[in-house]
């Protein structure tokens, strides 16, 4: 079962980048106790020329981590057709209880390691390396991290067994158990489209302001965060059912199909990019008050707000174009009238 | 100006040929002078001279520039001052061949994007206030060692630079062009550009241009007058 391309491609990227990301740890170590740029010192000098060395390995490394992401999803989704009873990645991330575990860490690891590569971009923007520490320092924490979701990944894909009857995604997502997935499942569609149009609105406005005044961004990164929880319960509570036109299937892996036209990647790359640079923007904000960054730091800051609003701005365009096009009435009225009507605390 | 100190380099660090060209070379290298560094051959002229000129870095010590320090600086920024402060008259001068060579001239100013006629305009003229401007359409491998090095002079000025860098450039001259050469040393002074040259020819080093003479020998500073 190990030995397909996709696995093999995912198991060698994450080896490398751990192995890449552990050898990196005693030069972080390295810097963050003996940097000093006013010292002319051989020792100093050297950390100066091995710091380009080793960020571009780094960023290398974590680019491919943010690919990764996307292909074990895509991989999950392909293979179900190998386990009796999975229907879609679902089913194949049921094989055996570190299927989801590694999805969680993978997407943990594909938001840190976004936030390392924005301050890595934003560290090469100032002449004295203003944020040597502050990467280095983010990187002893990212080493753990990704050997564990490396670990994670790959005892999944070792106890990968074609014999084990798995779980479809009926049973998680069909609104009739207490599991957490269910209860997301089981949510109002118009509360949970009503929430969404909520958060949007409330990140387009922050990033309106941090676009305009510099100022607001570690705001913004907060509510980015709140607003990919709250994208994924609209996914499952409403967006899902509006594909499938089915008012009882809530899977949110079924529209990565292709029987579905692959929609479910139109959502969740936008959404996963914009909370990602949405993050990134929060953490480069301090940057600001750095001399060297007094520049570069803001515009970095905005762009990153910028395109996370664009992501989340495209995930609310691609959202409102499947609800239209959807065969399925599940709010009586237009979406647009629910909202408001939720909003003034009616009934639609 | 430029300021060094306790500047130390080393080539094949931690192998048997193990190399030190500078060992602890404190300096200061005032604005608007003309400065040379001398000594015989192997004594680290040419090596001070890449590292003042961001071409290369030191093993330890630093290197500023004003009050910033570029011993240290990340690449980009390096490329940056390189570009805008620095011209460099390299002592084989370097020129291109198969293109000609106003082009030459033109390239060091190419990735700065500007107008393409003004650029042409301020390249001719250059070359014309250093009596080559007939020479201008002529590929640089027809051009006799005193074209080419003016030139090379042109190419390093053609972004105005506030330093123009040059290394041995009389080592392919005979006496006539040398004296040409140091003239335009002159007028560069004239001009308030400050010139760093090394050079271990008496006719440079005795010149009443010349400010500051600074020898070397087996990598360290021996007088400085």
């Amino acid at each position: 079962m190990v030995f397909q391309p996709a696995i093999i491609a995912l198991l060698l990227a994450s080896a490398i980048g751990t192995l890449m990301v552990v050898a990196s740890v005693p030069f972080a170590i390295n810097v963050l106790r003996r940097w000093d740029t006013a010292s002319g010192s051989e020792a100093q000098l050297e950390m100066e020329k091995r710091t380009y060395l080793v960020s571009t390995l780094l960023v290398v490394v974590l680019a491919s981590e943010l690919a990764s992401l996307v292909l074990f999803v895509f991989n999950a989704d392909r293979m179900s057709s190998l386990f009796v009873g999975a229907m879609c990645a679902v089913g194949t991330l049921n094989v055996n209880e570190f299927g989801f575990p590694t999805l969680y860490l993978k997407i943990v690891v594909f938001f840190a390691a976004g936030v390392w590569l924005v301050l890595n971009h934003v560290d090469s923007r100032g002449y004295d390396y203003p944020l040597v520490r502050v990467k280095y320092g983010a990187l002893l924490a990212l080493a753990p991290l990704m050997a564990g979701a490396a670990g994670v990944q790959l005892a999944y894909f070792l106890g990968l067994r074609a014999d084990v009857i798995a779980s479809c995604c009926s049973t998680l997502f069909s609104g009739n158990t207490q599991v957490t997935s269910d209860k997301l499942a089981t949510t109002a569609p118009e509360a949970a489209l009503s929430l969404l149009a909520l958060v949007l609105g409330v990140v387009l406005v922050l990033g309106r302001r941090v676009l305009k005044s510099g100022k607001g961004a570690i705001l913004y990164a907060l509510v980015s965060g709140v607003a990919f929880v709250v994208a994924l319960e609209a996914v499952v509570a409403a967006i899902s059912v509006y594909i499938y036109e089915m008012p009882q299937h809530h899977c949110p892996f079924c529209i990565l199909k292709g029987e579905y036209g692959h929609v479910g990647y139109a959502l969740y790359l936008p959404l996963f990019a914009a909370t990602a640079l949405g993050l990134g923007g929060g953490v480069a904000a301090p940057s600001a008050r750095i001399a060297s960054l007094a520049e570069a730091g803001p515009r970095m800051v905005r762009r990153c707000v910028g395109a996370s609003m664009a992501g989340f701005a495209l995930f609310a365009a691609v959202t409102v174009w499947l609800i239209v096009r959807s065969h399925l009435i599940l709010i009586e009225q237009s979406p647009v009238n629910a909202i408001l009507l939720n909003l003034s605390g009616g009934q639609p | 100006m430029i300021h060094l100190t306790d500047v130390r380099k080393a080539f094949n660090q931690g192998k048997s040929n193990e190399f030190w060209a500078l060992k602890g070379i404190d300096l200061t290298v005032r604005a608007g002078k003309v400065t040379v560094f001398r000594g015989p051959s192997g004594s680290g002229k040419t090596t001070l001279l890449t590292l003042v000129g961001c071409l290369a870095r030191p093993t330890s010590g630093r290197v500023r520039l004003r009050d910033r320090d570029i011993s240290g600086l990340p690449e980009r920024f390096l490329t940056d001052i390189r570009r805008s402060t620095f011209g460099f008259v390299f002592q084989q001068f370097n020129l291109l061949k198969g293109i000609s060579a106003v082009e030459n001239v033109m390239i060091p100013a190419y990735p700065l994007g500007r107008d393409p006629k003004e650029l042409s305009e301020r390249a001719h003229a250059l070359m014309d206030s250093l009596d080559i401007g007939p020479k201008a359409q002529s590929n640089a491998e027809w051009l006799s060692g005193g074209e080419a090095q003016r030139v090379a002079i042109a190419r390093a000025l053609i972004n105005d630079p506030e330093v123009v860098i040059a290394d041995e450039p009389t080592a392919n001259l005979d006496s006539e062009r040398s004296r040409q050469f140091l003239g335009i040393v002159e007028t560069l002074k004239q001009a308030g550009k400050t010139v760093l040259m090394t050079s271990h020819d008496p006719m440079v080093c005795d010149t009443a241009v010349v400010d500051h003479v600074v020898c070397l020998r087996d990598g360290q500073l021996v007088e400085s007058r």
